[in-house]
């Protein structure tokens, strides 16, 4: 299909079109925080009390529309265990953004969440768009970490941060779309340019280049 | 809090959770949280296996099929008394493979994992390393955490702190005492959880320890770190899908779907939960018969049944979604039918002798004495994590990495060479054939060409700095932009011919030319991850949609300044057989793979490195 790229340039009709970004993304954070339960609600609009623990990792796809742009997010949810760890780099490598989760009723986890984030700045793009999640927002009354400790931290670090629940769906499409809020009009555009990905036609006929 | 603190916490956390699942379900009336422990409507929903579904089973087990296991179950109760005969020995093999009866699995697996003899060699040993593991196990709280979600669908792991719970959290526990070097690894309560659904826990965990260190199964090697068994199982696969599936390994090569993604359960947990129950134990059966050869044939079987489906899907999304959940759901082929493929299967790869990737190396071997007591280090103690990845991780990382940059180079090639066929024989049906067995065989050979010539392919990876487009491990990326094969294959190649004519330092310029053959040259290829860094400066500002354009459309081909250089360049290297590798930055030390060895990864060490390429 020769027209593959040729079809990404700008229709002669004119058309409005909406401009389709690709990015990836991927869930990085302790055992049993809810990232694949985050994934899950936020792809499928699910929640498995019991999700099966990821070994490896999962990949996933979702897209949101903003105004006047498609996001399609490859989501790429990793295994908390720290046997695995060594194979996160593998997954977060290449990616424009991350979700480091922890659970608000465990303090371990938000320690947790901060080497996470420390890793994703000395390794990852540095365009990275980082989001921090406090999940387990439904269970307050077991709350370990305070919301305003967490937000402090992710002020300093220039995270955005939201407490989630997959299991009430609280803030969980929130912050994947604050992500792609973020993403297009990272300073600088690092990110946007090299990694949002216009889709192939073949995919989106309809779809025009990158939103950049 | 200081390390003291951190150790009595530790502990703490340790007993609390230990306490709960010794007083089990009955003594913690009012302290299991409603939210651990939802109530689910079992009434006819319950399988013959014990799982409960969402729906109402669609039909019971056909009353044919009833007998048909009556029928089996009196030939298997007389072959059982009659062990150790050597007419069961010759039946063994047939009737397994049609299938254990349910109702005597426990019986015949505990015979073919020789669980009696293990458990009275070792008398006590399990209550032992169950104490032990009260005291010291560093596991617990990921344990706790894994069996409040392992098997939930099931009666008898559906409520917390029942029995079946307990006793998983005890045989994990005692493991990770039992054998330090593994410890607790994620994946072993869905073996765990398999064998108590037939076996009480002691049993359990002999056969678990069966499981991981006899030879035959020799899982160990899957769940230490690095996985150096699953490195190497998951090499094996990707030479049985070259050789017989080319077209559906160039499927996945394009979509960049590494086999890690799709298979790692099947080598993990040999299949659970990822086909349907009663197949998986249909497997098991066989697997627990004739060891490490059943993954192998039965991964290469699911591909083999479900190639046309899988070619059908044009996004790894998709395809990842079929392997994984789909076939789980619904394998869409009959139990006795998969088996039957699976036993041709085996017999093919045998042929093909590639049946089975070889005995475990020395490094899957369990190298401290199992069941011996090992204090866990202080760190490990607090739960605290290791600051840098040790060797062996680094290692199992760069394998990986290197795989999928493999792949992708001979997609590349692949891409190439079918080029190249079409214009040299643009029209003979021959030239572009679709079985794509011919084109593929061919990049496998220049590739294993490669290894035995002078040739040196030293693959230098930037670390992690690098982004799409050009990122070779994001080699799916490009693909959407890509399906029909122009060279997106997304890797940065610095291709650096001796021969005086071609000394090209143009990245992708001239990809490799499959007519050139890499028998007769020696061909420096430098495949290097894109590293925006050090990118020219055009690429550090926003790309406008139009030189977003541009850049797919032609910069693409173009030379892009790369995240190190060869400071003596083609000409003397022509000279001196080096080649001198200048690393700008701290942050770009990363593993320089020789291909030429694959397995075994260098890492740069300095900001300077010459190669010889003798």
């Amino acid at each position: 299909m020769a027209t593959n790229r040729s079809g990404a340039a700008q229709r002669p009709n004119g058309a409005p079109q909406t401009k389709v970004c690709q990015f990836k993304l991927v869930l990085l954070g302790e055992s049993a925080v809810g990232k694949s339960s985050l994934v899950l609600r936020f792809v499928k609009g699910q929640f498995h009390e019991y999700q099966e623990s990821t070994i490896g990792a999962a990949f996933l796809t979702q897209t949101v529309c903003l105004d006047d742009t498609t996001v399609k997010f490859e989501i790429w949810d990793t295994a908390g265990q720290e046997r695995y760890h060594s194979l996160a780099p593998m997954y977060y490598r290449g990616a424009q953004a991350a979700i480091v989760v922890y659970d608000i009723t465990n303090q371990d986890t938000f320690g947790r969440a901060k080497n996470w984030v420390k890793e994703l700045q000395r390794q990852a793009s540095p365009s990275i768009v980082i989001a921090l999640a406090g999940n387990k927002s439904d269970l307050a009354a077991k709350r370990m970490v305070e919301f305003e400790e967490a937000q402090a931290y992710a002020d300093e670090n220039g995270l955005l941060f939201m407490e989630t629940s997959a299991k009430t769906a609280m803030n969980v499409n929130d912050i994947f779309l604050a992500i792609a809020n973020k993403l297009p009009k990272s300073e600088g555009g690092g990110a946007g340019a090299m990694g949002a990905r216009r889709l192939g036609d073949a995919e989106q006929p309809r779809s025009s280049s990158c939103c950049k | 809090m200081n390390e003291e603190a951190l150790l009595a916490r530790a502990s703490e956390e340790r007993e609390r959770i230990f306490q709960r699942y010794e007083r089990g379900r009955e003594n913690l009336v009012g302290q299991i949280d409603p939210w651990e422990d939802p109530e689910f409507e079992e009434y006819h929903k319950t399988d013959r296996y014990g799982f409960i579904h969402d729906e109402r089973l669609p039909q019971k087990t056909g009353v044919q099929k009833v007998n048909i296991e009556v029928e089996r179950e009196k030939k298997w109760v007389k072959m059982l008394n009659n062990w150790d005969l050597q007419t069961t020995k010759e039946k063994l093999h047939r009737r397994i493979y049609k299938g254990i009866p349910n109702s005597l699995r426990i019986k015949v697996w505990c015979k073919l994992m020789e669980v009696n003899r293990i458990k009275s060699a070792n008398p006590g040993k399990f209550q032992e390393m169950l104490k032990l593991a009260k005291l010291w196990s560093t596991d617990v709280r990921q344990i706790d955490s894994d069996v409040n979600r392992q098997f939930r669908e099931h009666q008898f792991y559906r409520e917390r702190y029942s029995e079946k719970q307990c006793s998983l959290f005890n045989v994990l526990c005692a493991y990770s005492m039992y054998n330090s070097e593994v410890g607790y690894c994620q994946g072993m309560s869905g073996l765990a959880g398999v064998l108590l659904m037939y076996m009480d826990e002691e049993d359990a965990f002999w056969a678990l320890a069966v499981l991981l260190s006899d030879k035959k199964y020799a899982m160990h090697g899957l769940y230490i770190e690095g996985f150096p068994k699953l490195t190497r199982f998951l090499e094996h696969h990707d030479k049985i899908l070259t050789k017989f599936m080319p077209k559906l390994k160039h499927h996945f090569d394009k979509f960049g779907l590494d086999a890690i993604l799709y298979s790692l359960k099947w080598f993990f947990v040999c299949f659970v939960e990822r086909v349907p129950f009663s197949l998986c134990l249909r497997v098991w059966d066989i697997y627990l018969l004739d060891g490490e050869r059943v993954v192998t044939a039965m991964a290469y079987t699911i591909l083999k049944l479900h190639k046309k489906a899988i070619m059908k899907l044009n996004d790894m999304d998709l395809i990842v979604n079929y392997i994984q959940v789909k076939l789980h759901k619904d394998f869409g082929f009959e139990d006795d039918i998969v088996i039957y493929h699976l036993e041709r299967s085996m017999e093919e790869l045998k042929r093909a002798k590639l049946d089975y990737p070889g005995p475990p190396p020395p490094n899957e071997l369990p190298k401290r004495q199992l069941g011996t007591f090992v204090e866990p280090d202080k760190k490990s103690k607090i739960g605290q994590r290791a600051e840098n990845f040790s060797e062996t991780e680094k290692q199992a990382r760069a394998t990986v990495i290197l795989r999928r940059e493999k792949a992708a180079m001979e997609l590349q090639e692949l891409r190439v060479s079918q080029s190249d066929t079409v214009s040299e024989h643009s029209g003979v049906a021959g030239g572009i054939r679709c079985d794509d067995s011919v084109s593929a065989l061919g990049s496998r050979r220049s590739l294993a060409d490669t290894s035995v010539t002078s040739t040196a392919d030293l693959s230098v990876f930037s670390s992690g700095r690098s982004h799409a487009p050009d990122n070779s491990l994001d080699t799916h990326s490009n693909v959407s932009d890509d399906a029909t094969g122009s060279d997106g294959s997304g890797i940065c190649g610095l291709s650096i011919q001796r021969a005086p004519s071609t000394t090209h330092s143009t990245p992708r310029a001239t990809p490799h030319p499959p007519s050139v053959s890499p028998m007769s040259d020696d061909v420096v290829r430098i495949h290097v991850t894109y590293n925006p860094l050090a990118a020219s400066p055009s690429h550090l500002h926003p790309i406008s949609p139009s030189k977003y354009k541009a850049y797919n459309n032609e910069e693409h081909h173009k030379p892009v300044s790369l995240g190190f250089y060869t400071s003596n360049g083609a000409t003397n290297l022509h000279s001196d057989n080096r080649i001198r590798i200048q690393v700008p930055s701290e942050e770009l030390l990363t593993p320089v793979v020789d291909s030429g060895r694959i397995i075994t990864p260098r890492f740069i060490e300095s900001h300077s490195e010459i190669y010889d390429l003798k």
